[in-house]
């Protein structure tokens, strides 16, 4: 290519130049064309480079001993090698070239009759294979139809296979809804090994475990029950169901049952109680099973009472394992502390105990406090029943042996005092434990009959103590008017009463309540006082005639309300006192002012003068005549000037300041009405005294009534 | 819901314990003993309080580091008229909260107060508990009323150094506000079980007025010795409240 390329290139350019010339010119046109035809493409060189190949090949085919040359010469000119290869064999160059321009036709006819020779025979061989294959498919499709005939057969068969399949696997899945169910109802309605196992055996204990177990049965039960309620009526499933969890609840109570005794044993020794949960939990369960419960409980209260008792009395006797506290025995005698030590001891076991009860039947405290009130009117729950009946029982057992030494105690009391400060311990216990536990316990009886028994204990010792005072009488040498040893003895007596009672008394205690307390003490102690005051002084009296038994018994009256004053529940008692006193202090005020009158010569006078009837006037009578009403007058001048106007002897025995006044101003009133009385019959013309004027105002105090008024430093209004 | 309980951590701490002791509550009346008692087992002031007549009962279960410990609590009526009957409840006490009002210094002292004989009434309730309730009593004085400091009329100082005189634990309260009001019970039990931890108090013995509970002498069966250590550390396991089960206290009767 490159051997023509170069003179193309400067013809180019000239063609160029005549370009303008040539252009209609054809056969310019097409030496042009020819000449502008490059062979330098793809295609021409492939073709060229076949060729040279081909006639490479024809000679090394012809000469075998020219080839070594042949490639020396290769390497020595590439492009002329190659562009010469079929016709450069030997010798000159260009040779080959030439032959091969030569022979171009023919060797390329010869060569394609050779490719087609080769072609034939080639496709004859893909004939007869052809042939072959068309057997072949011929044979396959026989084949194919067979299989395809066989493949409807099939497919005939297992469309019923299918279907059967499909069947068979609807009627699987219902089995299996049916087995779920099945398992759920077993699930559901039986009890599995371990729940059985739970229930029943010794082996598990009573716990979580075992109470699921039957929380389980009692469902089971529940449900089954509420199936057979159904129309269809109880099945044979349900009443066998029934029946096994029946028997297997039974032995669960059985197990709680006997678990529960033998706990109540073990803790029922313990002074210290605790309730576990599992217990307040068995306990509860049990309930459903009353006689069981009741035969458990009562083994335990069997316990309880006795392990209460043998405490109570290793407290009593023994005290601390090392002798501290000290026995409670030791100060038996000290009475009050040895019945407050037994009777706190016992409150104290009733708070724990009670504590132990509401942890047992899982009773909610009511935060009540020992002491403070507790309704016992409602009706009480079944649980508080059992506690108080519990209670009842383990407490009641301490009774024997308190009530034995706390009657010992009552009875060995001499002090009718220290007997009433038992009654009224007694008498609180009753109280607190009245409404601790309430009126119908046992200890509450108990203590009801003791503190009966140390009252009627406590009103012996106070009745014969006034027997003695009643007894005892007055000295009879004793000329005084105070009140005698025995009335203070036993108004000391009565005031340390009367300041336990004061101590006794509750705050809210109305005063009507006070009174009516101690009425009965005032009936047995107050009233004999008095009466023996009275009755011994009249007996006195007979004796002694001058003995002063008015000022004496007043004496003793106002000591008496002396000292019942300060205590306001006896009002009763100081107003049948006062009574006395006021009827006493007016027969003594008439005693006394019959003796002024007497002492003053006034005496005869004025009875004259009252009783006088008018029948015959005064003078003539002879206690009234001018003669004697002059001496009188004078007398009664005379005891004006004398002490006794101010003060008098006798009276000022009388223990009472007050009522010597009064007795005596009392008196004095009464004379000056007396005086007033004899001017005014010695004025009067009837009474036919001559210078009546002259008579009385001849002594002291001169007929003026108001001059007597000033003596006496009184006034007439009575003030 | 008593199925429930048998499983939980709350009811256990309400159940068990492991000591039982019993407390005294005394001091001259109107100090406010039952209104700090009941500040202590319910959590609230008493309203309207009246005399207590004779002595009141009343208990708690309290946790001093992982020990449990329930009180038994004995009120007792200040009021000289109860003197014998209260004076039964002091047998074998543990412990006594002995309480005065700090406003009231002539309810404590005689007439002298400024005397060698002051606190001589507080000197007599002391004699009186040391006498009748355990040898190991512990004794604790509580200032009632710290509420009304206006009115006071007892020093910290004078009662503390009296406390300190008569070894016998102080410290003031209100029973209005609730001040203060665990820490005399606390105190008690804290002392008491550490002279048990000493061995100077033995609960095996009656009359020390302290007693094993369930816990504790399971725990000795088993291990045969008693240890306090987590007294001081208090290192506790959490627990689980269930807060509407959980009263502060309960009572009997
Ligand atoms: N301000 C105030 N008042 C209190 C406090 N504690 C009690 N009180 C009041 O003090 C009074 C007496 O309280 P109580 O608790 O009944 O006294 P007490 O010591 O039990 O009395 P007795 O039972 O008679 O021995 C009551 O009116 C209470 O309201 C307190 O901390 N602060
Ligand atoms: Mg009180």
């Amino acid at each position: 290519m490159s051997l023509s390329q170069t003179p193309s290139s400067s013809s180019v350019n000239e063609r160029k130049t005549s370009w303008t010339f040539q252009a209609r010119n054809p056969v310019s046109l097409r030496l042009y064309k020819v000449l502008g035809t490059t062979f330098d493409d793809e295609a021409t060189r492939e073709s060229l480079a076949t060729l040279s190949e081909l006639y490479a090949k024809s000679v090394t085919a012809k000469g075998k001993e020219t080839q070594r040359i042949d490639t020396e010469e290769d390497g020595d000119d590439e492009t002329s090698a190659k562009v010469d290869g079929p016709f450069f064999v030997e010798g000159v160059p260009g040779e080959s070239a030439a032959r091969a321009r030569k022979n171009l036709r023919r060797d390329m006819e010869m060569k394609l009759t050779e490719g087609s020779q080769h072609f034939l025979k080639v496709l004859s061989e893909v004939d007869e294979k052809l042939v072959a294959l068309q057997t072949h498919v011929a044979a396959m499709r026989t084949s194919c139809d067979e299989a395809e005939k066989q493949l409807q057969l099939t497919d005939e068969a297992s469309k019923s296979l299918l279907e059967r399949a499909g069947n068979l696997r609807e009627e699987r899945q219902e089995v299996e809804v049916k087995k779920s169910i099945v398992s759920l109802f077993l699930s559901r309605f039986t009890l599995n090994e371990e729940e059985t196992e739970a229930m029943v055996s010794r082996d598990v204990p009573v716990g979580k475990r075992f109470f699921d177990a039957m929380d389980k049965t009692e469902r089971i039960r529940e449900d089954c029950r509420v199936l057979m309620a159904g129309e269809e009526g109880p099945t044979k499933a349900g009443l066998d169901i029934m029946t096994s969890t029946s028997s297997h609840l039974e032995q669960s109570y059985e197990k709680i049952f006997r678990w529960c005794s033998h706990e109540f044993l073990q803790i029922g020794r313990d002074s210290q109680l605790e309730v576990s949960v599992t217990m307040r939990e068995a306990v509860r369960r049990l309930r459903k099973r009353p006689e069981l419960l009741t035969e458990a409980l009562t083994s335990l209260s069997q316990t309880r009472q006795n392990t209460l008792q043998t405490s109570f009395l290793n407290a009593l006797t023994r005290g601390g394992p090392s002798g501290l506290p000290r026995p409670i025995e030791l100060h038996a005698h000290d009475p009050m502390r040895y019945i407050g030590d037994m009777l706190a001891w016992v409150h104290q076991a009733i708070a724990a105990e009670r504590e132990f009860l509401e942890g047992l039947f899982g009773l909610k405290s009511d935060r009540r406090m020992v002491g403070s009130v507790r309704a016992f009117g409602e009706k009480p729950s079944e649980e508080e029943e059992w506690i108080r009946e519990l209670m009842d029982l383990a407490v009641g057992r301490l009774c024997v042996p308190m009530k034995i030494r706390v009657q010992q105690t009552i009875k060995s009391q001499e002090s009718s005092i220290t007997s009433y400060r038992i009654v009224n311990l007694l008498q609180f216990y009753l109280h607190t434990m009245q409404n601790t536990i309430g009126k119908d316990a046992i200890l509450s009886k108990a203590l009801e009959e003791l503190t009966e028994m140390a009252y009627k204990s406590f009103y012996d010792s106070i009745e014969a103590q006034c027997r003695g005072l009643l007894r005892a009488g007055l000295e009879l040498d004793d000329s005084s008017v105070t009140p005698p040893i025995p009335i203070l003895d036993h108004a000391q007596v009565l005031r340390e009463i009367m300041s336990v009672y004061q101590s006794s008394i509750l705050e809210d205690a109305s005063t009507s309540d006070q009174i009516a307390g101690f009425r009965k003490i005032a009936d047995v102690m107050v009233n004999p006082a008095v009466e023996m005051c009275i009755i011994s002084a009249e007996e006195k009296k007979k004796v002694r005639h001058k003995w002063d038994m008015e000022v004496f018994v007043l004496n003793c009256l106002t000591y008496l309300l002396s000292v019942l004053e300060p205590f306001d529940f006896t009002s009763e008692a100081q107003k049948s006192i006062q009574g006395i006193l006021d009827t006493r202090v007016e027969q003594l005020t008439d005693d006394h002012y019959h003796n002024i009158m007497v002492d003053a010569g006034l005496d005869e006078v004025a009875t004259t003068c009252e009783k006088h009837d008018n029948s015959e006037p005064l003078s003539h009578i002879p206690s009234t005549e001018p003669s004697q009403l002059q001496i009188a007058l004078g007398n009664f001048s005379q005891w004006l000037s004398g002490p006794e106007v101010v003060h008098s002897t006798r009276l000022s025995s009388l223990s009472l300041q007050r009522l010597h006044n009064k007795i005596h101003h009392t008196a004095l009133t009464r004379m000056a009405k007396a005086y007033e009385m004899i001017c005014e019959q010695v004025r009067r013309k009837e009474n036919r005294y001559e210078a009546a004027s002259t008579l009385l105002g001849s002594e002291r105090p001169f007929g003026q009534v108001a001059l007597l008024w000033q003596i006496f430093g009184l006034r007439e209004d009575g003030l | 819901m008593p199925f429930n309980d048998y499983e939980t951590d709350a009811t256990e701490l309400l159940e068990t314990y492991d000591f039982l002791m019993k407390y005294i509550v005394i001091g001259e009346a109107g100090t406010g003993k039952s209104c700090l008692l009941h500040h202590f087992t319910h959590n609230s002031f008493k309203d309207h309080s009246q005399h207590t007549i004779g002595v009141e009962f009343s208990s708690r279960t309290i946790r001093l580091g992982e020990k449990r410990i329930k009180l038994q609590l004995w009120d007792t009526a200040g009021q000289e008229r109860f003197r014998s009957v209260t004076r039964s409840y002091y047998r074998g006490a543990a412990g006594a909260i002995l309480v005065y009002d700090i406003t009231k210094l002539s309810l404590i002292a005689s007439s002298f107060p400024s005397s060698r004989e002051s606190f001589q009434k507080l000197s007599r309730w002391l004699a009186d508990a040391r006498a009748l309730a355990s040898s190991h009593l512990v004794v604790v004085l509580v200032g009632n009323k710290s509420d009304r400091e206006e009115e006071r009329e007892v020093e910290w100082a004078e009662a503390s150094r009296w406390a300190a005189e008569n070894d016998v634990h102080f410290l003031e309260a209100s029973s209005l506000t609730g001040d203060n009001v665990e820490a005399p019970f606390m105190l008690a039990a804290r002392s008491i079980l550490l002279s048990i931890e000493s061995g100077a108090l033995d609960p095996e013995k009656a009359g020390s007025g302290v007693s094993y509970g369930d816990r504790a002498l399971r725990r000795v069966n088993s291990s045969s010795r008693l240890s306090f250590g987590s007294l001081s550390r208090g290192q506790r396991r959490p627990v689980k409240l269930k807060v509407k089960n959980w009263v502060p206290g309960s009572q009997c009767c």
